[in-house]
């Protein structure tokens, strides 16, 4: 069953259209990549999931219903812009969106206290927001949006303006929130968080979907690439698409070598054994997603490997 | 409901925990506070001295008795409404006080002061005297009389008299009740006329009606002197100096008469300027908020979990509360000082409550304050969406507050001369101050069918209001970047999705 499913959704400010004919399913379990450079649609199509704002055309289906705050009570959610209230504490923060999400306030406060202690902010409970440093307020919203153990967690560019350290606890939060049951979908132009966390990935540019699917379909979509050690010239291999020759020594000659579409490695391997071509080294290069996202996307959209 | 409450229970703790809040609810019950203890501690000394060189011996006698007559003539007058007010002629009904005049000839206050003056009156009535009113409180003449000081003589002349007095019309003077400012000095020569002018020299400040008294009682010494040169006998002269034309002075009781319409007007009136004042904090804090949501970048997470108009609503509710917490404050803090001072609940609250006798006024008096906060916080919320700072909401707030405040308080000076003039009627009629002008016309009494005429458009307009700031409102929530311009604040009010 999907958890979240766009249906030809369009969503136009004015003359200018942010989300174009975008369709997609989010399976229930696991851990969604929404990629895509600024400005390809992803806060906005999370907005309309969230029905923050409503899309122009199409249809959206979310926890199996039409987008609304009746959701709220299972879904959890960190945009991209974070803020708080700088004169309320820590817990008072955590409790009141717990209460939004239709918490009783007894579970809300434990709740909370609970994620107060697990982020290292039990010292702080009852400092206001505005003492706290930036790191310390984004736990506190990270602690916000997980407070009702959401069913669905929507992170919108998580791991923007976090230090290396706190990326690392968020991801373990990710991935723990995941193996507890719920769903993540989260949203970024930083291919790294992606490539380790993500089961499956959208891929978006200026609007429109550019690729759905598994982390290796989506590398699949990359010639196979190889580095070997070879005494003579593998051009004329079949599979073989470019042979770019590199250092020789002492007889032996480095290759750096693309393949045919369709493919693979252990195919070229077995061509190479069965025509009796010398090897010393055989390096398969496994393609990232920052090259998958420079093939489907182009070089012009802003990404971080 | 649930989330409208939560937000509305946010917003008041919010407010209610900072400081600055509880300086301005406690400042008005302070201020007031202060000024009852320092109305009674720090009255400034009304009380000066004079001081009389006769040189004929004629004078000092006539002026001394025309003082006493004088100040026992304003007391007669002052005590005459007094008893009139609180009914109690019947205490001695052929005294002159017991008929409601305000004027008394000398030959009555003659009869009064034979009959023990102001204080034996006083004391007669105060037994019977309601107990709901002030004792009759006795002023003081507001001067009293000095010898000429030690080492100061009149025997050298006006200018050695004038020299000597000098250093004590800059300072105060020994008297029988103490230290006082000297201000008025008078020297009488032995044979007053043109060549031998009556000399008076003050401090700057003399009481008025001293210097009154002490000249038209010389004048009328003069004058009986040259009826008697003339040919005239003494007592002649003294019946037409002494002639006044009779006549009888009746003013209503206190609290009656155009008095009346102006205290049934203290009540509507502190409601409109409750109304305003609250408002405007309110506002002000309701546009904050908005702007802090808005500039700390929180409101999309809120927004996920909270429809704009829960939002919206629980925000008017919260700060509602803000407002009538206020309005508690300092309409409590006014009765207390009102029950505080005497004769003040009497005089004034009870007869100003008199103007809402039926109950259906209490609801619309109620209904219009609703209605008025509800109009004025809708502007404010929505300035607030538009605004990315305070200095941006400033600009929008500036004619806005010029718009609302101006008109109501010529609206409020214009109500206190004349409740029912065309201008407060027609405000009445324009939404924006149907709520203050109806507030404050209530005192003077207006029919049950303006009141639903106007009730009935309020509310329309109300609706109406509420819906399009409404959709501004929610449409401006999440815009980044300048604030749109008037064709696209127009588009949103009527539901166009606008960039």
């Amino acid at each position: 069953m999907a958890i979240l499913k766009l249906d030809h959704v369009v969503k136009r400010f004015g003359e200018f259209t942010a989300v174009n004919d975008l369709s997609f399913e989010v399976p229930e379990g696991g851990i969604f990549g929404f990629l895509g450079g600024n400005g390809a649609g992803k806060t906005t199509s999370l907005r309309m999931a969230l029905d923050i704002i409503r899309p122009t055309s199409g249809a959206i289906e979310i926890l199996g219903r039409k987008p609304g705050r009746e959701n709220a009570s299972q879904i959890g959610f960190l945009p991209e812009e974070r803020g708080l209230y700088r004169r309320m504490t820590v817990l008072d923060t955590i409790v009141y969106f717990g209460r939004l999400k239709g918490m009783e306030p007894g579970s809300a406060k434990k709740e909370a206290e609970r994620l107060i202690e697990r982020f290292g902010l039990s010292e702080w409970t009852k400092s206001m927001v505005e003492k706290l440093s930036k790191g310390m307020s984004q736990k506190v919203q990270v602690a916000a949006a997980m407070v009702n153990a959401p069913r669905l967690l929507i992170l919108d560019e998580p791991f923007s303006g976090l230090d290396p350290v706190n990326q690392q606890v968020l991801e373990d939060l990710v991935l723990e929130m995941a193996e507890a049951g719920s769903t993540v979908v989260f949203s970024t132009h930083i291919m790294q968080h992606a490539e380790r966390l993500t089961d499956r990935i959208v891929l978006l540019s200026r609007g429109r979907k550019v690729f759905e699917g598994t982390q290796e379909q989506a590398r699949a979509t990359l010639p196979g690439r190889l580095r070997i050690d070879a005494q003579g010239d593998p051009t004329s291999l079949p599979g073989v698409l470019t042979a770019k020759r590199g250092e020789t020594n002492v007889g032996w000659t480095a290759w750096d070598v693309s393949l045919k579409p369709g493919v693979a490695p252990g195919d070229l391997l077995q061509a190479c054994t069965a025509q009796g071509f010398a090897l010393r080294s055989f390096e398969s290069h496994r393609p990232s997603l920052h090259d998958v996202f420079i093939h489907l996307v182009g070089p012009g959209q802003e990404t971080v490997q | 409901m649930r989330n409208i409450l939560l937000v509305a229970a946010r917003e008041y703790k919010s407010i209610a925990s900072t400081r600055g809040f509880w300086v301005m609810l406690l400042v008005l019950p302070v201020v007031i506070g202060i000024s009852q203890v320092a109305g009674r501690f720090f009255r400034p000394q009304l009380e000066s001295a004079y001081v009389i060189v006769d040189a004929s011996g004629e004078y000092e006698q006539a002026i001394e008795r025309r003082l006493k007559l004088n100040y026992q003539r304003m007391e007669l007058s002052a005590f005459s409404a007094y008893v009139q007010r609180w009914e109690l002629g019947k205490v001695d009904p052929d005294a002159a006080w017991a008929k409601g005049e305000r004027w008394f000839s000398d030959d009555q206050v003659e009869q009064f002061m034979d009959d023990g003056g102001i204080d034996a009156a006083a004391a007669m009535v105060k037994p019977h005297a309601p107990k709901d009113a002030p004792a009759y409180e006795i002023d003081k003449p507001g001067y009293t009389r000095a010898a000429l000081p030690p080492g100061v003589s009149a025997a050298n002349g006006p200018d050695a008299l004038a020299e000597g007095l000098a250093p004590f019309l800059k300072d105060e003077i020994a008297t029988s009740e103490g230290e006082r400012p000297l201000s008025l000095a008078v020297y009488i020569p032995a044979d007053v006329g043109a060549n031998s002018p009556v000399r008076m020299w003050t401090n700057g400040a003399p009481n008025p009606t001293l210097v009154d008294n002490v000249r038209n009682e010389i004048t009328r010494v003069v004058r009986s002197k040259a009826l008697q040169a003339s040919g005239l006998a003494p007592e002649q002269a003294a019946a037409i100096t002494n002639i006044s034309v009779p006549l009888t002075l009746s003013a209503p009781p206190q609290g009656a008469g155009r008095e009346q319409m102006v205290i049934r007007s203290v009540l509507p009136l502190a409601m409109v300027y409750l109304l305003l004042v609250t408002v405007m904090t309110t506002g002000s804090m309701m546009l904050q908020g908005v702007i802090e949501e808005r500039s700390n970048k929180l409101l999309e997470s809120i927004l996920a979990t909270v429809h704009p108009s829960q939002l919206m609503h629980g925000k008017l509710i919260g700060l509602g509360a803000i407002g009538l917490t206020i309005l508690g404050v300092w309409v409590g803090a006014a009765v207390g000082a009102a029950l505080s001072v005497q004769g003040v609940v009497a005089d004034i609250v009870k007869p100003s409550l008199a103007a809402f006798d039926q109950p259906w006024m209490i609801f619309a008096m109620l209904f219009y304050f609703v209605a008025g906060y509800l109009i004025i916080s809708m502007l404010y919320l929505a300035i607030g969406a538009l605004s990315n700072s305070l200095q941006d909401a400033q600009s929008y707030l500036m004619p806005v507050i010029m718009i609302i405040m101006l008109p109501v308080v010529f609206m409020m000076v214009s109500v206190a001369q004349q409740p029912n003039g065309i201008f407060p009627v027609v405000l009445s009629w324009i939404p924006l101050y149907t709520p203050f002008a109806m507030l404050a016309r209530m005192g003077a009494g207006v029919s049950m069918m303006e009141v639903l005429g106007t009730g009935a458009m309020l509310t329309v307009f109300v609706v109406i209001e509420m819906i399009l700031l409404g959709r501004l409102f929610q449409a401006t929530l999440l815009r980044t970047g300048q604030p749109p311009k008037l064709g696209a604040f127009i588009g949103m009010m009527f539901g166009k999705n606008v960039a």
